[in-house]
């Protein structure tokens, strides 16, 4: 009975910033609704555990065409994925994703930040990409650019103080994400500048 | 966060990441212990703890025991727990990334093995091979976070 079930097919992987999913085309049965299961197999289950398959934590009988794996790629290996289809007590032969994927080639893109001027303060907001993102931090005054200095951000709580700014002077950031667990940084944000508050000391 | 952090073993330096491996054993050391009836013996720790083991040493014995728990250990650890299965893959898996890292450093000749760690790993597979082999490999992954203490 398997075999009147196609296996799912166009089956890829978006992995951007260390959130990976699985994706594949529906399989069609009208007036029905199939669902999938998804499992994966690292490198470790390929060469010592006799090729054995683990099912994924998230992908179980669902119904979406679409699976996030990030929980289960764990590890800086090359990971095999499958899915299937499941009608009843009809299923389908696995689909295999073409090749392995190894999380070290997720496309990091560069952060969001918000640069404030705080009175003399120079600040920065930055997007909390979640635990296995740092950030690094350049910034300077403008027109002093081969001054430019650098903060490693670890954790993202709110705003990170950069430095005290000269009175009316323009300071200028820009960021990049690190991810220690695949030694990798994304491309630099776009650069954006403050103006210190001028100088209001008061002549007694 | 997921710090990757330089490793000194001896003339070995090696950067790895030991967060997730320690977050993953963290998720199931409760249950994997409990799976270890036998509390008067250690596999990594009898009769001598690891950190007696020379700094000239330290390179050639992880290298051993990150072989160890990669060929012998993790496939003898299958539960009927698919989340336990889960974190143990995720474990074998980054093992098995370290192992490869440590590797480097053996092939540049920076992981030679003198007398004392040879003993030791030795002590070690005899433990190991003193129970049997589920038994022993359940012991062994709940020692982990002692390879782990120790190693950073």
């Amino acid at each position: 009975e398997d075999a009147l079930l196609p296996a799912p097919q166009n089956i890829s992987i978006l992995s951007t910033n260390m959130k990976h999913f699985l994706t594949w085309s529906p399989v069609i049965v009208q007036g029905e609704t199939v669902r999938y299961s998804v499992e994966f197999q690292g490198e470790y289950e390929r060469v010592y555990a006799n090729e054995s398959w683990i099912p994924s934590s998230e992908c179980c009988l669902i119904t979406a065409t679409e699976c996030n794996i990030t929980e289960d790629i764990s590890a800086t290996v090359a990971y095999a994925l499958r899915v299937r289809a499941e009608l009843g007590a009809s299923r389908s032969q696995w689909g295999t994703l073409q090749g392995f994927f190894n999380r070290i080639t997720t496309s990091l893109t560069p952060p969001v930040l918000k640069v404030i001027a705080d009175g003399y303060h120079l600040l920065v907001e930055l997007e909390d990409m979640g635990p296995a993102f740092q950030f690094r931090v350049l910034y300077w005054k403008k027109g002093q650019e081969r001054r430019m200095q650098v903060k490693v951000v670890k954790e993202v709580s709110s705003v990170a103080h950069l430095d005290t700014m000269e009175a009316g002077a323009d300071y200028c950031v820009k960021a990049q994400t690190y991810v220690e667990a695949i030694n990798r940084s994304s491309s630099f944000s776009q650069t954006q500048c403050v103006r210190a508050q001028g100088d209001t000391s008061m002549w007694l | 966060t997921a710090g990757n952090k330089i490793f000194h073993f001896g003339a070995c330096r090696v950067s790895m990441s030991t967060t997730e491996i320690r977050a993953g054993f963290t998720a199931i050391k409760a249950n994997i212990q409990a799976r270890d009836p036998i509390r008067t013996l250690s596999i990594l720790s009898y009769p001598h703890s690891l950190h007696k083991v020379q700094s000239s040493d330290r390179c050639c014995i992880t290298h051993h025991l990150f072989n160890f728990y990669v060929d012998k250990v993790f496939k003898h650890c299958k539960t009927e727990d698919s989340f336990v299965n889960r974190k143990i893959s995720s474990i074998a898996n980054s093992f098995l990334s370290m192992k490869r890292k440590l590797g480097q450093c053996h092939e540049q000749n920076q992981c030679t093995c003198g007398q004392e760690s040879t003993e030791k790993y030795k002590q070690i597979l005899a433990n190991y091979e003193g129970l049997n082999v589920t038994s022993a490999a359940m012991k062994s992954l709940g020692e982990l976070d002692i390879l782990l203490d120790w190693m950073e």
